[in-house]
């Protein structure tokens, strides 16, 4: 026996079936042509012979098939002709047809598009070679530790105290230098946006500093020219080189070939480009964005000197108190993450002790060897929301596969008697069973392709509502083989589980019952159960999703009517950064009183200020305070948040103050040194005291800024909507000791941001054409961008509650509808002897309204759980809220009881001579 | 269906014959029938309904070759020739025959005074 001689005739047999048939039909009709001829030769006459010799072969067509069969087409025959058959049935009910591939569309649709999202946000690795094996370095240290000024993100520690990412560059350096256990440590860090500048044209990009070991630790190998090497990251300054992103390299030179060499310049300060990053790479920050420019170290103190810098302190590259830099690397071959992570944390130890010898007696922090393939994976506070989500999806689909169950277990009731002919002609039982899940399975393939379809258009959704409308989307769905594999693999799991039990049915079949009328014999019992409970739990899944989609979307709108201390209303913003170059610390003040007059002058402009931070954005600026009479360093919170404006900030805002007086034209650089509080920070450092004309501490202790409190403010929120006020206290941005390195302009004006942005862009360009304009958006826009999240769950979850709702009517009319058919007979009977059709009706409505009832309250039940995961994402409602639950169990109610309508007025229309001659 | 056991006997002796009838020349489908009862002097039946779906089934395992060329009567028809694999199963089906029909003989021989 041969594998090939199998391989091909049985390829043979598929592929050229129809040449194949010609020739069996030839052979056989030359074996008959001839026995024919023999038998004629031995006298039995023409007629005679052909007869007996075709008689001897037999039928013809059944040679074929033992033929087809003998090269082992048979299998794929049985399939063709079940999906044949299967299409056949499909076609002769297309309601029932477009009703169950509709549902799971929409079930498997809804499910390819959250997992895409999810597999983005949640897997995504960093697109390095073995990403799986680099190390982030993390740092945990009691409240109270030793490392104290910190410029990065820093979370809760789980165990107490808190833990960080950020460390000092002479640290990093000193790890970097004893490092035994790590191949590589490399270091990097967002700088956030800069200036670049190219031939005359300034906008902002985003720039990541990196280590001179970089791209080699990485092992990214840069598409063109090289990466930033060990010597462009030697002495500060010595290395005038940048690698653009794959992303900037088209966007901004349009794939030119000849880039690297060119000379661009980043705040100012020419750069040559040496390499272009391979596409897909994203830094070792984050999976999710791209920078557009990578320097090395050695160039922060030429091109962002200003950064973070305590005025008149060491360059960020010396400073030994401020924690910043992110570390990787991967660990040597042969050595523990354990064991790694005890040298470098011993390693840790002595950096700070000889690097911040003041604060040696404080609690040291405790090194963390991290899981780093997908860097520092700021998405992370999504993790949960997005399981969230998942889940939800989860019970949509389920609910789909629930009605397709449903219509299955009904059809296989219809077909019960065709079942029974089958098995009676002969099938075998595993046949039928094969023919009902070949149907089944056509079906979830189909919803599954359409669903898929349907996630493909659908695809940016997800994408769009993360990203604000004036930067682009984060990222851009990825439809790949995960999405692919995913979505297949509901489709079948959908049609094997759920197309099973209503095969099996038909299978089960015994011919005796099933050629007897069917509907009365078939089970009924066990087929009722079955359908009521698989409503009962469309109707729990439903009351889930609709009491979710309902806590959210008041989330929503409890947070888009929330309170704000201000008016958000015309008011457009935009920012300026200018170079730190160009416009080193407090230089920058002149400009930005050129723009606030030049915009305050034009035609339609009521208003203009500006401020450090602008309002929920989710950026506050926090400083010590110090009320008048009282020392530094003692214990409890001594700080509060605070904000540089322009002069008519609260005017412009909206923002009354309640005692005293605002910013106005007698402070300036010249008079002493002011601040506005608000109520907040007036009740909690100055209780039962007028803070009018007193003072108070801030800034470094060395040099201490010390305003006269001139006014008081009413609360404003300032980061978030949901946050309530916090104590804030307010100084004119000319107060800042180092300046305010980039601001953003707040212009009140009753016109649309499409007609004044032109203005505003020319009047910035026409001071200085070096300086960006950045993210025109008006406030709204910017508090809607604050609250992306929850308009997504609140955008999400009620077309999950939409889709819930329709598909458990669908359910519900099915049950109803075959319930009424299977009991004509009996009702023909009931108004035969003389029921009312009111009582018909109200029978079969009480029935629905039975399996509502019990839907329900099971829901509810599910919906109280499932409150323990969301509160947190909730605002200004419980998760138990009542109204919500009242409101999602009266829509359910009145929807089933609506879908149950139909089949119930029909029931109690049956005419009993019809219904009794059914039989 | 229930009556299957018997055909797949049948089948594996039609399968031998067939291949041994193939081995003594290509034939075209009736010329092995026409063969089979040659050499067996008319006394084996061969349904010629099931020669077809065999002569496929040993196609399909390589034992034997099917190419189309011409009949003595100048007539289109397909020849088997037996394969190398089909010598090599011949062999082995046709040992594995006489060893069983020596076994069944010898028992059926058997008298009652030898057991």
């Amino acid at each position: 026996m041969s594998a090939r001689s199998r391989f091909s005739t049985w390829w043979r047999a598929l592929t050229r079936g129809r040449e194949m048939d010609a020739h069996v039909d030839e052979e056989l009709r030359f074996h008959i042509e001839s026995y024919a001829d023999d038998l004629m030769q031995s006298g039995v006459p023409r007629e005679e012979a052909m007869r007996r010799a075709r008689a001897e072969i037999g039928s013809i067509a059944a040679r074929k098939e033992e033929i087809r069969a003998a090269w082992g087409a048979r299998l794929l025959d049985q399939l063709s002709g079940d999906l044949r058959y299967g299409a056949r049935m499909l076609a002769r009910s297309p309601g029932f047809a477009a009703i169950a591939i509709g549902s799971l569309a929409l079930g498997i649709g809804v499910n390819t598009v959250i997992f895409t999202a999810a597999q983005h946000m949640l897997f995504d690795r960093l697109v390095v070679p073995h990403a799986d094996q680099l190390r982030l370095l993390w740092w945990t240290q009691p409240d109270d530790g030793a490392i104290e000024d910190l410029w990065g993100e820093h979370d809760p520690d789980p165990s107490g105290g808190h833990r960080s990412t950020s460390f000092s560059y002479p640290v990093y350096e000193q790890l970097r230098d004893t490092n035994r256990a790590m191949e590589e440590l490399f270091a990097f860090k967002r700088l956030g946006r800069q200036t670049f500048s190219l031939e005359g044209q300034s906008e902002a990009v985003q720039v990541e500093m990196v280590s001179g070991n970089y791209f080699r630790g990485l092992g990214v190998r840069t598409q063109a020219g090289r990466g930033i090497e060990d010597s462009d990251d030697a002495a500060p300054g010595s290395g005038p080189v940048a690698v653009i992103s794959d992303n900037f390299w088209r966007s901004r030179f349009a794939s030119a070939p000849n880039v690297v060499g060119r000379t661009i310049r980043v705040n100012t300060i020419p750069l040559t480009i040496v390499g272009v990053a391979p596409a897909g790479f994203t830094g070792a920050y984050s999976a999710q964005s791209v920078p557009d420019i990578f320097l090395p170290f050695s160039m922060q103190p030429v091109v962002a000197p200003e950064a973070e810098r305590p005025s008149g302190g060491p360059s960020l590259l010396t400073n030994t108190d401020l924690w910043w830099v992110m570390v990787m690397g991967r660990v040597r071959p042969g050595t523990s993450d354990q064991s790694a992570e005890a040298a470098l944390n011993a390693a840790l130890n002595a950096a700070v002790r000889t690097t911040m010898p003041a604060n040696a007696a404080k609690p040291a922090p405790r090194l963390l060897l991290l899981d780093g393939s997908r860097g520092q994976n700021p998405s992370a506070s999504l993790t949960q929301p997005m399981y969230v989500l998942m889940g939800l999806a989860g019970f949509v689909l389920l609910l789909a596969c629930a009605n397709l169950a449903n219509l299955l277990l009904a059809r296989a009731g219809a077909r019960a008697r065709e079942a029974s002919v089958r098995v009676a002609l002969g099938a075998s039982r595993g046949r039928v069973l094969c023919q009902m899940m070949t149907e089944s399975l056509m079906l979830s393939m189909l919803g599954g392709g359409a669903g898929v379809l349907l996630a493909y258009t659908v695809r940016n959704a997800v994408p769009h509502l993360l990203s604000s409308s004036w930067t682009p989307p984060a990222f851009s769905a990825r439809f790949d083989w995960r999405v692919l594999t995913f979505s297949v693999a509901i489709s079948i799991a959908t049609g094997v589980v759920f197309g099973l039990a209503p095969a099996w049915e038909s299978a089960r079949i015994e011919v005796g019952t099933g050629m007897k009328d069917a509907s009365r014999t078939f089970s009924p019992r066990r087929r009722g159960l079955a359908g009521k409970s698989l409503v009962v739990v469309q109707v729990a899944l439903s009351m889930l999703l609709v009491v979710g989609a309902g806590l959210f979307v008041q989330t929503l709108s409890r947070l888009s009517h929330e309170r704000l201390g201000f008016n958000p209303d015309h008011l457009i913003l935009f920012g300026v950064e200018p170079p730190q170059t160009r416009y080193p610390g407090v230089a920058a003040n002149p400009l930005y009183a050129r723009i606030e007059a030049r915009l305050a002058a034009v035609p339609g402009v009521r208003a203009v200020t500006l401020t450090d931070i602008p309002l929920i954005s989710g950026s506050v600026s926090m400083h010590t305070f110090i009320p008048e009479g009282e020392q530094r360093k003692r214990q409890g919170n001594r700080s509060a948040l605070s904000n540089y404006t322009g002069r008519t900030f609260f005017s412009t805002y909206g923002i009354p103050i309640v005692a005293g007086r605002g910013f106005d034209d007698t402070d300036t650089e010249a008079s002493g040194k002011v601040a506005v509080i608000n109520e907040s920070l007036a009740r909690k450092f100055f209780p039962h005291q007028n803070p009018i004309a007193k003072t108070f501490e801030t800034g470094p202790s060395d040099h201490p800024l010390k305003p006269l409190i001139v006014g008081v403010c009413g609360d404003a929120k300032y980061d978030s909507v949901r946050k309530p006020p916090e104590p804030t206290y307010y100084l004119p941005y000319w107060e800042a000791q180092k300046g305010v390195a980039g601001v953003t302009f707040a212009v009140s004006t009753r016109m649309e941001t499409a007609a004044i942005e032109p203005s505003l862009r020319k009047i910035v360009a026409e001071i200085d054409g070096s300086v960006p304009v950045l993210d025109v958006r008006t406030q709204n826009e910017q508090i809607g961008a604050k609250m992306q999240h929850e308009r997504i769950f609140a955008d999400l979850t009620a077309s999950f509650g939409i889709l819930a709702l329709v598909l458990a009517s669908i359910g519900m009319y099915g049950l109803m509808a075959y319930a009424v058919s299977r009991r004509t007979n009996e009702i023909g009977i009931r108004m035969a002897l003389g029921a009312q059709p009111g009582l018909v009706l109200r029978m079969i409505l009480g029935e629905a309204s039975w399996l509502t009832g019990i839907g329900v309250a099971a829901g509810a039940g599910a919906a109280l759980g499932m409150g323990r995961l969301i509160g947190s994402m909730l605002y200004g409602l419980k998760p138990w809220d009542p109204y919500t639950f009242f409101i999602a169990a009266a829509l359910l109610s009145v929807v089933a009881m609506g879908a149950s309508c139909a089949p119930a007025w029909r029931a109690a229309h049956i005419s009993p001579m019809r219904a009794l001659r059914h039989e | 269906m229930a009556n299957e056991t018997p055909l797949d006997l049948l089948q594996g002796t039609l399968d031998m014959l067939v291949l041994k009838a193939v081995s003594l020349g290509p034939l075209h489908g009736y010329g092995v029938l026409l063969r089979i009862q040659q050499i067996s002097q008319n006394r084996l039946e061969i349904q010629q309904g099931s020669l077809y779906p065999a002569l496929y089934r040993l196609e399909h395992e390589g034992w034997i070759a099917g190419e189309w060329g011409q009949s003595e009567n100048k007539r289109r028809a397909r020849f088997y020739r037996l394969t190398a694999a089909g010598r090599r199963r011949l062999d082995a089906e046709a040992k594995k025959w006489n060893q069983f029909a020596d076994v069944i003989a010898g028992i059926l021989r058997t008298a009652p005074e030898e057991v």
